[in-house]
């Protein structure tokens, strides 16, 4: 027992400290006022009790996403707890309740093999919709696969183990040396035939199995077993994995394979113990906090400003599951761009890494601005988050900062000064990737070829006609612009504050009188430079910093 | 009548009260609004890449088209690049091709129809003036309305077909139906200045000061918006002004649905008037 104690007292140290480091870690630097709570003290409580039976217990949250996700987590949310409780616990929690307790007596001999059972079904499920479902494929990672893993492992390794040991002579010779008294010379044969018969020991040598042994051996089982041992078929995975085994019986018995699954049952349980503190394995302990906290709230109370801490634990609290991700209303700009940081599951990632200072790579940041910029805050991922994560209140509270570090192209070409921007953008990577699928105008002489420079364009732009002095503020004029493309001085134009200040209103392109498409032109400057941006991010180290 | 409802991106959190008003007036006009899981129109990832955008709209058609319905937005901006989209998808084969691919990808089809309505063509083609008339049970006399029209509906003029876009009368008739006297205003078919929140807001605010003066030298009463981005910009951002500052007491920023609701007699309530920054003290309202 010295394996399992240093075993267990290592894995508990390491949980604890992790668990410890990460609560530590729940006042990340967020810019808000303090909590406070407007409605009383004893109402807050009465909702959180809701919640905690709703979204927790009962997984309410999770069941308004889709009824096979719902029924997966719950079984497996039942099914592991039942173990961890009764069985992983039983010294602690059931032997207090049921003095008489016996791990290898019914209800629990049956009740273990069923919240097995249970688990290894919701496992299978989740496997399967993350297989099955494309979109979700994409948003599984190696956590996900990690936790999948090490659970399905406890609960295989523990229905292999209790197999070994119904089938096992040795645990059956154990067993009697101790508790049994063999009266006469031919009692522990008909009580090996018994078992053998009965309970499924698989014995090297065959017992004889006439009605009168098998007799015996229920009388000797009755006045020496029962007291601590149901029939063994109530173990209904275990015993039908003992038959099936069978052929193998006698290798797997003389290999003690009922002491070498002991060891990987007890190994993986110490390694999910172990895991607990570390990314996704750490949901079972912030989503049900992060759940009573916030009471299934998709906005937050009256007078109510979130708090450090309970952005933190929102960040910690995601599990990963992607469901916010799959009903994105932007997602299908991450379809085109391919940037993960468009999806609010992964930029949530981004967003913990940045509040930690642990996302330090440009291309890191500029990934993160760009998902971050490309959100529409529609609320959706907020609405249907199962964990009841504030994600609305964490991109809007973390936009401004993300901005500073790497700022959108209209940032950056405001930080510069007249002359700057002149040329600001041509040091970026000028060979996109992802090329800027644009209408090709501005690169088309032939679009500005009928323009006679009438400045119609800039005369009816309501942005020129607020501006003081609109070559000071705007850099160059809508008919400007259309005759620097003319001339293919196509990069002279994309740092122009005209270009980045233009409303998008079309009263240029409605009035123009040779059809221009001036308006359509802007955009597509736009889009050239966010392309150059985006790739810019990863591979020039200008950044649209040069003259 | 039936529609598939698209509120756009910006209602469900940043203007709740335009999607109240606006289901609570369906509602009353047996205008039967089906909501379906739409994804953004595309509007605000144009600026970054209309690959992106185009494919967001059109997947919105494709979702619209595999429950048989027709769209209807309350949103001028959604409106203009939806029919952008659909511009842009007959004028390009390529990009039609590549959007065809993208959607394949998602299990979805390219769209043979792409049919979208704004809220003010519906309640001026389907509904009409004359039953929004006879409907009228609280008619808004005397309220002097500026009916504010919102740019991506109106322009370009022959990609969105909207009304004409040099001299629109649309919203109009809808005010005058409900009692209500539209004003003739200089500006009215000018930007709001939205689309610069957070680029130029210094250019975004003197747009948005010099309509609201506009609107008020000619004696209007409310500003009437039929965008979400409009209304966000005359009422929300709007709000963010000192208190000193004389443009809070330039017309509000009222909804149309707002407006037709309470004509309708529909309760206040339903239509989230309390949620206004910048309120309404109509006459017996």
């Amino acid at each position: 027992m010295i394996f399992f104690d240093i075993g267990l007292t290592l894995a508990l140290t390491i949980c604890v400290i992790g668990i410890v480091y990460r609560v530590a870690r729940w006042n990340g630097e967020w810019t808000s006022r303090k909590p406070q709570l407007s409605s009383g003290f004893l109402l807050w409580i009465g909702r959180a009790v809701k919640s905690l039976i709703l979204d927790v217990v009962l997984l309410a949250r999770s069941g308004r996403t889709s009824f096979l996700r719902w029924l997966a987590h719950s079984l497996v949310f039942f099914g592991f707890m039942g173990l961890l409780l009764f069985h992983a616990m039983d010294e602690t929690v059931t032997a207090t309740f049921f003095p008489f307790y016996e791990s290898t007596l019914d209800p629990w001999q049956f009740l273990r093999n069923l919240f097995g059972a249970m688990t290894l079904v919701g496992l299978v499920l989740m496997v399967y919709r993350r297989v099955h479902s494309t979109k979700l494929r994409l948003l599984t990672h190696f956590q996900d696969w990690a936790a999948l893993l090490i659970l399905g492992c406890i609960i295989l390794s523990g229905f292999f183990l209790e197999a070994s040991k119904i089938m096992s002579p040795a645990v059956f010779d154990r067993m009697t040396d101790e508790y049994f008294v063999p009266g006469e010379v031919g009692d522990l044969t008909a009580l090996k035939a018994y078992w053998a018969h009965e309970y499924g020991v698989v014995f090297s040598v065959e017992y004889p199995m006439d009605e009168e042994t098998l007799e015996l051996g229920a009388s000797l089982d009755e006045d020496s077993c029962v007291d601590c041992h149901a029939n063994t078929a109530t173990a209904f995975v275990s015993r039908p994995l003992a038959t099936v085994l069978t052929p193998v019986a006698f290798a797997l018995n003389t290999s003690r394979a009922d002491q070498v699954f002991w060891y990987f049952h007890v190994i993986f349980c110490f390694i999910a113990l172990a895991a607990l503190p570390f990314g996704k394995f750490f949901h079972p302990v912030s989503t049900p906090i992060n759940l009573v906290v916030r009471q299934g709230r998709r906005d937050d109370l009256e007078g109510f400003q979130p708090s450090a801490v309970c952005r933190s634990v929102g960040m910690d609290a995601c599990t990963r599951c992607g469901e916010c991700s799959l009903h994105c209303s932007v997602a299908p700009a991450f379809t085109v761009l391919g940037n993960q940081n468009i999806l609010p599951s992964e930029k949530l990632a981004s967003l913990k890494q940045f509040q930690t200072g642990e996302l330090i790579s440009q291309a890191g940041l500029t990934a993160f601005s760009e998902g971050s910029r490309i959100c529409t805050e529609c609320l959706r991922c907020t609405d249907i988050c199962p964990a009841g994560i504030n994600l609305q209140d964490l991109w809007i509270a973390s936009k401004a900062r993300i901005t500073k570090l790497a700022p959108s192209p209209n940032d950056l070409l405001r930080n510069k000064t007249a002359t700057q921007r002149a040329r600001v953008f041509d040091d970026l990577c000028k060979s996109s990737s992802i090329l800027p699928a644009v209408t090709g105008l501005a690169d088309d002489s032939a679009s500005y070829w009928a323009c006679v420079q009438c400045t119609t364009c800039t005369s009816v732009c309501p942005v020129v006609a607020v501006c003081e002095d609109p070559s000071r503020d705007l850099d160059l004029l809508p008919q400007q612009i259309m005759n620097l493309l003319r001339m293919g001085l196509k990069e002279e134009t994309l740092g122009a504050r005209m270009v980045w200040s233009c409303t998008t209103c079309y009263k240029c392109q409605e009035h123009c009188p040779q059809n221009i498409r001036v308006a359509d032109v802007l955009y597509e400057l736009r889009n050239t430079v966010a392309a150059r941006v985006r790739d810019g991010g990863a591979s020039c180290e200008g950044n649209g910093e040069s003259l | 009548m039936k529609y598939a409802y698209f509120p756009g991106c910006k209602i469900p959190h940043h203007l709740p009260e335009y999607g109240a008003s606006v289901e609570a007036v369906c509602k009353a006009l047996d205008i039967e609004l089906v909501p379906l899981e739409f994804n953004c129109c595309g509007w605000p990832v144009r600026h970054e890449n209309e690959l992106a955008s185009i494919f967001s709209a059109v997947r919105n058609f494709a979702v619209a088209e595999k429950a048989g319905l027709p769209i209807f937005t309350p949103c001028k901006c959604c409106f203009g690049n939806l029919k952008y989209a659909q511009s842009r998808m007959a004028e390009d084969e390529k990009l039609s091709g590549q959007v065809e691919s993208l959607l394949v990808q998602d299990g979805l089809a390219l769209p043979k129809s792409m049919d979208v309505f704004h809220m003010l063509t519906i309640l001026d083609e389907q509904v009409g003036a004359e039953i929004l008339y006879r409907r009228t049970a609280n008619p808004l006399e005397g309220v002097k309305v500026a009916c504010h029209y919102g740019c991506h509906a109106l322009r370009p003029g022959n990609v969105t077909g909207f009304d004409d876009p040099m001299a629109p009368t649309v919203f109009e008739r809808i005010m005058q139906a409900i009692g209500a006297e539209p004003v003739d205003w200089d500006l009215r078919l000018e930007c709001c200045g939205y689309p610069l929140r957070g680029r130029d807001d210094t250019i975004s605010e003197a747009l948005m000061r010099k309509k609201l003066e506009d609107a008020a030298s000619v004696g209007a009463d409310v500003m009437a918006t039929a965008c979400t981005y409009c209304q966000l910009q005359f009422d929300k951002e709007r709000d963010g002004l000192p208190y000193s500052d004389p443009l809070r007491k330039a017309p509000p920023a009222v909804l149309v649905s707002q407006l037709i609701g309470i004509a309708l007699g529909l309760e206040a309530n339903a239509l989230g008037l309390e949620r206004n920054c910048i309120p309404w003290h109509g006459p017996g309202f």
